[in-house]
Parts: structure tokens; C-alpha cells; sequence
């Protein structure tokens, strides 16, 4: 990297407005020769920069790097911080959250942070009913929320809701006065911040491309600080090709990619003398959805006939090499909520030829594979095998996930089974439980059209306490109960595989996030 | 005045066969079942925020409604908003355009430089050993799938001479832009350095695209002389004893070089839908890599205006090859 910078394109106003704030507009000079740069190929193109309309893992260096949220997930297992919060108040009845936010927050442009761009925040997602929305359409109602004075925000819910610190990790603050400047039509400038940035994270925005990337340069004002030796340059490039990411990171162009590759792959990147690998257990469960709505699947032999069928060992320990962990509930190993004493099923013929024979009236499965995902067709594949043995008919459909999306919310399309993951976007077990088997979010985020009284008493019960303990104990029966009616074939939990160049001394991983909070990260040379 | 009427003629065709083309395109896009507002919305979507989507982007409209509305709104110059990425179509379109066209153009050219001589050569040889390995070598170059292709060159020049790089259009942002072509802004603002570079990552993308548009330029060059080499004109030029040399570059080629044109035309075509699997692998941020990209996502406007715009390009660059067909060919006018 020279220190020849080509001039800013899109943002140019508002960045150059940031950078002299800050004083980065000194590196136009040579004496910025040396500074460190951290380019990072992702599997997802970065077609859009507003966070308030991404709400996925693919593109959260875009939210973790130049925005901050009230809530900050840290480490693994991930642990909730108080990012922006200076002190918080919750009412006695757990349904009104006062903040005081904290002091000299600024923005990138150097406009100090005011609980009114906090309230802006929260108006604008659920004006634009994108992104995060679905975590606070039904708890916060528009114009509910209010700036009691410059640092003091205060959110009245509509019911009480035990995660609402661990969702607001996704409420973005955006600096409102600079979004207002660039409204159009009552868009809430959504034109303007899909290719723009008016966030106050540890990285600025300096260019973006749609087809390339993004590239920022360190914010030396940020609130929370520097380390020793942080990186001064972050670039994120989006690379489609998993072959051409690998070959990148191999011959240095990247210094990481995403981190969970195919298993050959990961294989070539550890035989690299340049690269260093980093190993953690990762919240993000691979499991099939079996669908409860259409005969056979109503019946839990023909369920737990399938969950027998499935070979766990052999796809975990052979297919996957031994690159995820056994995971026997749906609860990923690590999270709170998760029995450790749950026992899930095995690979065992005769049991599944025994619950089959209880099945009246059985038919052929269809199992909707995700193309392009080998995980998800390989899955398919095995318990297909499985099926056969005992004489269960199963056909695999492979369709892209833009085909399958819309058959998860439509019981009567959907398929009997499919094979995919249940990836966090807030570490509580409610993202895997509630969420996923409360009869009340049929249609939505229930794929599975899954209802036992017991579970959503408990599902509903815990999301109203918020004692960790007491909720503990709800999930953990939960757990064993969903284990019990066969709910899903729960599979296993992914193991975040991080190939790094080796001059990148130390990451802090975190599975919300996957790495990819750059402030976190040491190079050395 | 025959070209002009001839270019008129052209012309009256596209809107046509540009209606064809919108029609079939958006049907087949809007036919399979896919529902983008459901993968915009995300999975933890409520049915009614779905809903919400499919009518702010009209997709909840039948589907000659939603037909009349697109030819409707490109009549007035608007291919629709992307998506995903919520900007105008035409906006990232153009953003992508000069980088599809550097690869393009420069693979063309190098297609031409390789395809025209040989072709040439293997005629003139006609099944003798160096005609049956030209022959071989255009068979292979043909065959070869593009993605296998671009792996190989990268793994060999890229990681193991290590003398191209394996993705990219350039290191960094690449130089200011003029024409968005970065070897020509590069010359254009006398930077040595990046015109190096750039060029550098052109090396590989370029290579890949040229060599199975340089094998059919052989081909249709080879099958054009050996024409030629039989024609009376020939016969009737080496009676009158002009210089061998002379008859095959002057006379043979122009005759030979009409038949390869119109190919050229075609291939150019077929560089413009090759892109798509080139641009994937070697992350080249151009047209191809925004139709790739855009058919995952389900982006129809952004397929419908990929899909319009590469259509129109053919046409324009068949237009301007039937054009330069008249001019070369005296019989044609």
C-alpha cells in the first residue's frame, strides 16, 4: 500500500467533512506510507451501506465497523456490553427502558451524538419496516419513543420483553441531522445512505464502489478509544468465488475471508505456510426443519422415524471432516438455555424402523435442498440414504434459497424437510427457540408449524422475566421438549473457521459478527 | 446513401426486437418461484411486512399490469429501482459498464491478434501438421469451460510464477476517472505506475474470455482463405504473377476477413454473456458480476435491465458490423 490515496467519489461532502473533523485528512501525505490496512473478502457483494435496511450476517462489517448501537455483543460465548448506555432504567412492570447515553459521543462529521438520534433511529426502522423491523414491530409503536433531554432516551414498550437490551444491538444510531439533510420524498434518505455512511463507528466511510466494496480509514475520535496498535485502513471487498477468495487470502490480497468455507478448502488454507487459523465454536445450528402441518410429519413416530434415519456421525466426523460439533438440541452448545445433559437421537435403523411401523398412511418425503449450499444438499443426500434402508421414499429438490425463502412462511407449499442453519443475530435462546417454535410466529419465523401449549407457555413466559436464571431453566425444558416431539433433526453446531494472513497478530471472534469488527483486530509489520 | 438507408432499416428493427426480448425476459423472470420480497423482507419477516414489500414494488400486480408498467416506465428512461440495492438500475448499471467494456474490448482485440493470423496460417498450411495442432488448439479452446479455464490460469500464473494477481480490477481504488477504462485513465493522467497495474490485472480475465473467441476467429478465418485460396481471383492474380505475399495479405484476407467479421459481431456478443462467469471468478466489478449477483438475489429489474442493455449493445454492434460489411464488400452495397 502506498501512500498515494485516489480521491473520494461518492461521499465526498460528508467524508471530507468527517475526515478534517478528525483530522484524517492528513493522510494524503506521504508520511501515511506505513499505515497498517486490513482488506477482507466477503462472500456477499456489498450492494448497500444503510443499516437500517441490513439485517444480515453477510454484510454486518457495514453496521459493526462504521455505526454503534446502544448494545454492543462482545467475545465468545457472546456477552451483551453496554456500548453507547451510560445507565439504564427499566420500570418495575419491564416495559419502560430509560437510557442515558453516553457523553461526547461523536459522529463522524464531529456532530456530537443526542438521544434524538437515538428516537430518529428507532422511527426510521420502523418507517422503512426493513431490516432489523421485524425484532421491534411488535413491542415499540412509532412516535412511542422519546428524547427526554440530550442524553436521555426512553422506550415504552407495549408489552414486556426480556430481550429488548439484546435486540437493541441492532438499533443503529445514525446521526438524524445529516440523514434529514439528505431526505427526499419522505424517504428518510434511503437513497443517500444506501451509498453513504452517517454513522460514528470505529471506521469512517472513504470510498465506495456497489461492485467492488467499501474502504475506511480509523476514526481516531471514537468514544470507546484505541488499542495499541490498531489497523488505520479497512477495506471490504466483495468476492463471490469461494476458489478466488481462498486463492486471495493464500497469495495475500486479503488478509481474511468468511469463516465458514467448505471443508477442502479450509484444508488447503491450514497446509499454507502464510496463513494462520483461528477454531471457535460458533451459535449457529445446523438442523432440518420438518414440517408438523401435512400428514405423515403430524405424527411424531414418522418424525422420530426420520431423526433415527439420519447419520450423524458419518455427516458430522466424515462429510464435515470434523469441522462442527455434535449439537443435540437446537440451542447451540454454548448458549445459556442449552441442557447439557440433553440427549439427542442417534443413528440407529431398528428404532426408526419401529417408529415408522406405528405411521399409518405413509408417503413419499420431499426434502427442499438449498443449491449452492453443499452443506444443505449433502444433509439432504445422507438422510435420503438413511430413508432408503427403511424403506422411506425420499425425493430431494434443490432449489436457490430465493425459492425456498418464500415456501418457509406457506404451509401448504412448503417442503417436509429442509435441511439449513438458524445463524444468531442476537445471542439469546429466544432467536432459537421462541422465535422458531412459538405457534404465535406461525407464518413468520415458525417454518415449522410446530405448537405444543407447553412450549409457547414457556416461550411466552420467559420473553416477560428477566431473570437470566429463572429463564434458563424455561429454555432448558424447552429444549428437552422439542428434542422429545422430534421437532426438527437437529444436527450440529458450526465451528468458525477464520483463515488469516500471518501477519494478523490477534482477532477477538465473536459468532455475532463473525470477526469481522475490525476494531478488535491487531497486525503487526 | 445505401449505407444510410441500410443503418435506417437497422435501426426501425430494434425496438421490435427489443419488445421480443423484454417480453420473454420478464416473463421467464416473473414465472419461476421465486419471491423477492420475502428475501428482501428477510427471515424474520412478518407475512404482513412481506406484503408491505410485494406492493411498494408492484408485484402483487398481475402480471400484464405489471409488463404495461416496466414499458411504460423505460419509454421515460427508467429500468426501475434495484431491490436490493434500492438505488435506480441505471445508476448501477452504469457504474459497471467501463469495467465490462476494458475486458471486453481488450479480449476482442486480443481474439483478433491471435485469431486472424493463425487462421491465416493454419489455411495456408491446409492439413499439414501445423494446420492439424491450430486445428487441435481451437478445438481445446473451445471446448475448455470458462470457469475451469480462469482456475487453471490463475493457480499457474497467479500462484505459482506469482506474476499476475488472482482477483481484482486493481490494488486500491484504481486511478481518477475519465473514461472508467483504467489503462486509458491512467495514460491520460500520466501515472506509469497504475497503467502497469492495471494492465497487469487485466492480463488473466482477458486471456480467459480471448482464447474461445479467438479459437471461432480461427476457425471462420481458416474456412474464408481456404475459400478464397479456390476462388478465380486468386487463380487469375498468381497467372498474372503479383507476389504471393501480396495476393494473400491484400486480396485473400479482405475476402476472407467479411465471413470473419460478421463473426466478430457474434463473438462480441458472447464476450458480453461470458463476462458474467468470468467476472464471478476473477471479482471483476462489472456488468457479469452484477447479472450473477443479481439472478441469486432475484433482483428483476436488475436482470430485466442487464438483460435489455446487453441486448441493445448486440444490436448496435451487429449494426455497426453489417455497416462496416457493406464498406468492405462492393457486392453487398
Amino acid at each position: 500500500m502506498t501512500g498515494k490515496f485516489p480521491p473520494l467519489t461518492i461521499n465526498r461532502r460528508a467524508a471530507l467533512a468527517g475526515l478534517s473533523a478528525t483530522g484524517l485528512v492528513g493522510m494524503h501525505s506521504p508520511a501515511f506510507a506505513a499505515r497498517q490496512k486490513f482488506v477482507t473478502a466477503n462472500n456477499n457483494p456489498y450492494d448497500l451501506l444503510d443499516p437500517h435496511q441490513l439485517f444480515d450476517i453477510g454484510r454486518i462489517a457495514v453496521r459493526l465497523n462504521m455505526y454503534d448501537a446502544l448494545t454492543r455483543w462482545v467475545d465468545n460465548p457472546p456477552r451483551l456490553e453496554n456500548w453507547l448506555i451510560e445507565k439504564v432504567t427499566i420500570s418495575p412492570d419491564g416495559k419502560v427502558y430509560t437510557f442515558v447515553i453516553k457523553q461526547n459521543v461523536k459522529f463522524h462529521d464531529g456532530t456530537v451524538m443526542t438521544s434524538a438520534d437515538v428516537v430518529y433511529s428507532m422511527e426510521r426502522i420502523l418507517a422503512l419496516k426493513k431490516g432489523a423491523y421485524g425484532l421491534f414491530k411488535d413491542v415499540i409503536e412509532p412516535g412511542t419513543t422519546k428524547a427526554l433531554d440530550p442524553r436521555t432516551v426512553q422506550f415504552t414498550l407495549t408489552k414486556p420483553f426480556a430481550v429488548f437490551m439484546a435486540v437493541l444491538s441492532e438499533l443503529w444510531v445514525v446521526n438524524s441531522a445529516l440523514v434529514k439533510k439528505n431526505e427526499k420524498n419522505g424517504d428518510w434518505g434511503a437513497d443517500w445512505l444506501s451509498k453513504s455512511e452517517a454513522g460514528s463507528g470505529g471506521y469512517a466511510l472513504r470510498r465506495y464502489d456497489p461492485a467492488i466494496g467499501f474502504q475506511t480509514a480509523r476514526f481516531e475520535g471514537h468514544f470507546a478509544g484505541w488499542g495499541k496498535n490498531p489497523i488505520d485502513d479497512a477495506e471490504f471487498r466483495g468476492v463471490l468465488e469461494t476458489a478466488t477468495r481462498v486463492l486471495g487470502v493464500m497469495k495475500g490480497e486479503f488478509n481474511t475471508t468468511d469463516g465458514y468455507l467448505p471443508a477442502e478448502q479450509m484444508a488447503r488454507m491450514k497446509e499454507n505456510p502464510n496463513i494462520k487459523t483461528w477454531e471457535a465454536e460458533s451459535i449457529r445450528t445446523f438442523y432440518f426443519i420438518i414440517n408438523h402441518w401435512k400428514a405423515p410429519l403430524n405424527d411424531v413416530n414418522m418424525r422420530k422415524a426420520v431423526c433415527y434415519a439420519f447419520d450423524y456421525d458419518g455427516f458430522n466426523n466424515k462429510i464435515l471432516s470434523g469441522t462442527v460439533v455434535r449439537n443435540n438440541g437446537i440451542i447451540p452448545n454454548p448458549m445459556w438455555g442449552a441442557p447439557k445433559d440433553l440427549q439427542g437421537y442417534t443413528y440407529d435403523l431398528d428404532k426408526a424402523k419401529y417408529h415408522l411401523s406405528q405411521v399409518k398412511n405413509v408417503r413419499p418425503l420431499q426434502i427442499g435442498a438449498m443449491a449452492g449450499y453443499p452443506q444443505s444438499e449433502q444433509a439432504a443426500q445422507m438422510l435420503q440414504a438413511g430413508c432408503a434402508k427403511i424403506g422411506l421414499e425420499v425425493k430431494i429438490v434443490s432449489e436457490p434459497y430465493t425459492t425456498i425463502a418464500p415456501k418457509l412462511n406457506d404451509r401448504e407449499r412448503a417442503h417436509d424437510l429442509i435441511p439449513l442453519w438458524r445463524s444468531a443475530y442476537f445471542a439469546d435462546p429466544h432467536n432459537w427457540t421462541g422465535f422458531l417454535f412459538n405457534s404465535s410466529n406461525f407464518d413468520a419465523g415458525n417454518a415449522s408449524y410446530y405448537k405444543n401449549p407447553r412450549v409457547d407457555e414457556l416461550c411466552n413466559k420467559a420473553l416477560i422475566i428477566t431473570d437470566q436464571d429463572q429463564r434458563r431453566v424455561m429454555y432448558e425444558e424447552v429444549s428437552r421438549i422439542l428434542v422429545e416431539d422430534a421437532a426438527g433433526i437437529f444436527i450440529n453446531n458450526t465451528k468458525f473457521h477464520g483463515a488469516f494472513t500471518k501477519n494478523v497478530k490477534s482477532i477477538r471472534f465473536c459468532p455475532i459478527g463473525d470477526a469481522q469488527d475490525v476494531r478488535w483486530i491487531e497486525m503487526q509489520g | 446513401m445505401r449505407i444510410l438507408v441500410l443503418a435506417l432499416r437497422r435501426i426501425a428493427w430494434m425496438p421490435p426486437t427489443l419488445l421480443g426480448l423484454i417480453a420473454i425476459v420478464f416473463t421467464i423472470s416473473r414465472i419461476i418461484p421465486a419471491d423477492p420480497a420475502r428475501v428482501i423482507a428477510g427471515e424474520n419477516a412478518s407475512p404482513a411486512q412481506v406484503e408491505a414489500l410485494r406492493q411498494k414494488f408492484g408485484l402483487d400486480l398481475p402480471l400484464m399490469q405489471q409488463f404495461m408498467r416496466y414499458l411504460r416506465d423505460i419509454v421515460n428512461g427508467d429500468l426501475g429501482i434495484s431491490l436490493y440495492s434500492q438505488r435506480p438500475v441505471v445508476e448501477d448499471l452504469l457504474g459497471r459498464l467501463a469495467a465490462t467494456f476494458e475486458l471486453a474490448i481488450a479480449a476482442m482485440c486480443l481474439a483478433i491478434m491471435i485469431g486472424v493470423p493463425l487462421g491465416v496460417v493454419s489455411a495456408l498450411h491446409r492439413n499439414r501438421w501445423l494446420d492439424q495442432v491450430i486445428r487441435l488448439a481451437t478445438m481445446a479452446g473451445l471446448a475448455m469451460a470458462a470457469f475451469w479455464l480462469a482456475i487453471l490460469l490463475q493457480l499457474f500464473f497467479s500462484m505459482t510464477l506469482g506474476v499476475t494477481p488472482v482477483q481484482g480490477r486493481i490494488d486500491g481504488w484504481g486511478p481518477d476517472q475519465i473514461t472508467g477504462f483504467y489503462t486509458i485513465d491512467a495514460l491520460i493522467n500520466g501515472d506509469g505506475e497504475t497503467f502497469g497495474k492495471a494492465l497487469r490485472y487485466l492480463i488473466l480475465p482477458t486471456a480467459t474470455l480471448a482464447i474461445p473467441a479467438a479459437a471461432t476467429i480461427v476457425r471462420f478465418t481458416r474456412a474464408g482463405v481456404l475459400n478464397a485460396l479456390s476462388s478465380n481471383f486468386v487463380f487469375y492474380q498468381t497467372a498474372m504473377g503479383l507476389p504471393r505475399r501480396t495476393i494473400i495479405w491484400k486480396y485473400i484476407l479482405r475476402s476472407a476477413f467479411i465471413g470473419t467479421l460478421t463473426q466478430i459481431g457474434l463473438v462480441f456478443g458472447n464476450l458480453l454473456a461470458g463476462a458474467v462467469v468470468i467476472e464471478t471468478v476473477f471479482s471483476w466489478p462489472g456488468l457479469g458480476l452484477f447479472a450473477y449477483n443479481s439472478i441469486l438475489q432475484s433482483d428483476y429489474n436488475a436482470i430485466m435491465a442487464f438483460t435489455l442493455f446487453t441486448g441493445s449493445v448486440f444490436i448496435v454492434v451487429n449494426l455497426l458490423i453489417d455497416i462496416a460489411q457493406t464498406l468492405l464488400d462492393p457486392r453487398t452495397r
